[in-house]
């Protein structure tokens, strides 16, 4: 039987069609919200910082917060997406199809994908109209985006999974991804954190994705980028797995 | 022949509860099954089983040969299922549902497209297939559910209570419907609340009683089998209570002693007729009426009648 064929595309499709059918929520939101950001962080109070890292504050700030909005939309599209389906019940019209396990995970996850890439380009885009740099090394950049971002689709599908209520979804968010994100590095250098605090930070992943993206975009990291690489690779085959584990024995969708 | 659907020892507990207790039974290619039981007795389990929606503990279950668990991409493509409860996705319309349905199941765009269009014609959704689902009325809804399953043409279609709240116009054009898809050759496997619809439609009824099988015949056969016809004698005068001679027999005086009331098994009608004329008891009417398959469902899952099942 062929993996990854129509069933597979079909679903794919579906994804992207849940997210775009909902683009206010889904896509503009984080898009107002980086321009703000950008204009009161990097353009107002930035202005008062000389360099991070050798570069101005505006340049350091864009690829942490295109890294956040990718792990914010990746995470919100996917826990979002099977926790309704969980909740309407019309998961079950997926469970019978002949679709593998890994083909529904994986598709999902691509959904994931292509919402935070939407997102990705709207945030750099309105970036461009504050700073313009050369991006470094694009295929760093790429592998950044799509790793971090199928690491979080994957993150929100396990919280889909054993969440028993919306809140518990917004839960995560709220006390979790988002202290780790901002604690990561999207506004400031680890030169900038007081020693004591360094050592407790190499221990958030999401400083490795920052970094990442940011020696992507700007040549300059707190880690070395191979590094950074190995944790988002490692994190995302072990999520990943879960998830497929996850579906496979039924965990919250079969009776 | 490989049959259609088999499950064999099929064990399924929700915790300490046992739904289902060794189910074994087969339905054969082309059969059009009715599968019977009060509420709660493992119907909805047992279609779960067959459709991989339900974990079960020990047992086989295959369809037309493929495991369901071990061969389930196959299995699942053979099977189409409408469930009892609507389960469409929340952001599509009809014609949408049909068609992201035709593409899980392996139909390219165009395939999808064309025969999503096909079903909406035949189920009468063609004018509000654009508009979201929830905006369909219940029947329409209902109808929307049988398409779905119908997007990739399942040699075998399961059916959990299809009728449940449809208007009687809809319920005999569904049947008129299922029939003509059984007799162009569809398996069929339809649990429903309404036994008379499982007595006009179905060749085969299994019946299910707090998760065993209690029953598995050709539909007549089940009827003859379990019931006998049931006959009302009507008296002139009231009997003050029934005669000694007739206390030996499964009759039942009612009516403030005007009908008595039995079971017509192993010729038990002379023996009561010669005590009535012995007793001098006149019968002014004898009613006889003839089995039903709710006599026999009703025998089999010892509920009384009036009863919801």
């Amino acid at each position: 039987m062929k993996i990854l064929g129509t069933g597979f595309k079909a679903l794919v499709e579906r994804e992207i069609f849940r997210f775009i059918s909902v683009f206010n929520q889904t896509i503009f939101p984080p898009v107002v919200s980086s321009f703000l950001y950008i204009f009161i962080f990097g353009y107002s109070l930035g202005a008062r910082i000389e360099t991070v890292n050798g570069l101005p504050y505006l340049q350091f700030l864009v690829p942490g917060l295109i890294m956040m909005y990718v792990i914010e939309g990746s995470y919100a599209n996917t826990s979002s997406s099977l926790f309704i389906s969980r909740w309407a019940n019309n998961i079950e019209e997926l469970l019978v199809t002949p679709l593998s396990y890994f083909e529904m995970v994986l598709a999902i996850l691509i959904g994931g994908l292509a919402r935070s890439l939407v997102t990705a380009c709207g945030v750099y885009l309105v970036s461009l109209c504050f700073v313009q740099f050369e991006i470094a090394h694009p295929w760093t950049v790429l592998f950044f985006m799509i790793f971090v971002s199928l690491t979080f689709s994957a993150a929100g599908m396990i919280m889909a999974l054993f969440a028993e209520e919306f809140e518990h979804l917004t839960l995560a968010t709220t006390f979790v991804i988002t202290p780790l994100v901002f604690l990561g590095g999207v506004f400031h250098s680890l030169e900038m954190v007081p020693p004591a605090l360094r050592g407790i930070t190499v221990f958030n992943p999401m400083f490795y994705m920052v970094n990442g993206l940011r020696y992507g975009m700007l040549g300059v990291s707190d880690v070395s980028v191979l590094q950074s690489m190995t944790v988002v690779l490692a994190l995302f085959l072990g999520l990943f797995s879960f998830t497929v584990l996850l579906f496979k024995s039924g965990y919250k969708l079969r009776k | 022949m490989t049959p259609a659907v088999e499950i064999q020892g099929l064990t399924k507990f929700y915790k300490s509860f046992q739904a289902l207790d060794g189910v074994s039974f087969n339905v054969q290619p082309g059969d059009f099954f009715g599968f019977l039981g009060p509420n709660g007795a493992g119907k909805t389990t047992t279609i779960a089983a067959i459709t991989g929606l339900a974990n079960f503990q020990t047992g086989s279950v295959r369809v037309f040969g493929h495991d369901v668990r071990a061969d389930y991409r196959q299995s699942r493509r053979l099977v189409g299922l409408v469930p009892q409860e609507f389960n469409f996705d929340p952001f599509l319309s009809a014609e949408q549902i049909l068609f992201f349905e035709g593409g899980y199941f392996g139909l390219s765009r165009a395939e999808a497209r064309s025969r999503a269009d096909e079903l909406l014609k035949t189920f009468d959704l063609w004018d509000k297939r654009k508009g979201n689902y929830k905006k369909l009325s219940g029947g329409m809804k209902r109808r929307l559910l049988i398409a779905r399953a119908l997007m990739h043409k399942p040699k075998v279609l399961i059916l959990d209570e299809p009728t449940a709240g449809v208007d009687l116009e809809l319920r005999h054009h569904l049947w008129d419907f299922l029939r003509r898809l059984n007799k162009d050759g569809t398996t069929i496997f339809l649990t429903t609340h309404y036994i008379e619809e499982a007595e006009k439609l179905c060749s085969r009824i299994g019946v299910i009683h707090q998760g065993r099988i209690v029953a598995m015949d050709a539909t007549g056969d089940l009827i003859q089998r379990m019931t006998g016809d049931q006959v009302e004698l009507y008296f002139k005068m009231p009997a003050a209570g029934l005669p000694d001679a007739l206390k030996a027999l499964p009759v039942f005086l009612e009516e403030n002693g005007t009908r008595l009331r039995f079971e017509e098994r192993h010729q038990i009608v002379s023996s009561v007729l010669r005590i009535l004329h012995e007793e001098k008891m006149d019968v002014e009417k004898i009613n006889v009426r003839r089995p039903t398959l709710e006599d026999a469902f009703l025998k089999l899952t010892g509920k009384k009648s009036g009863i919801a099942i």
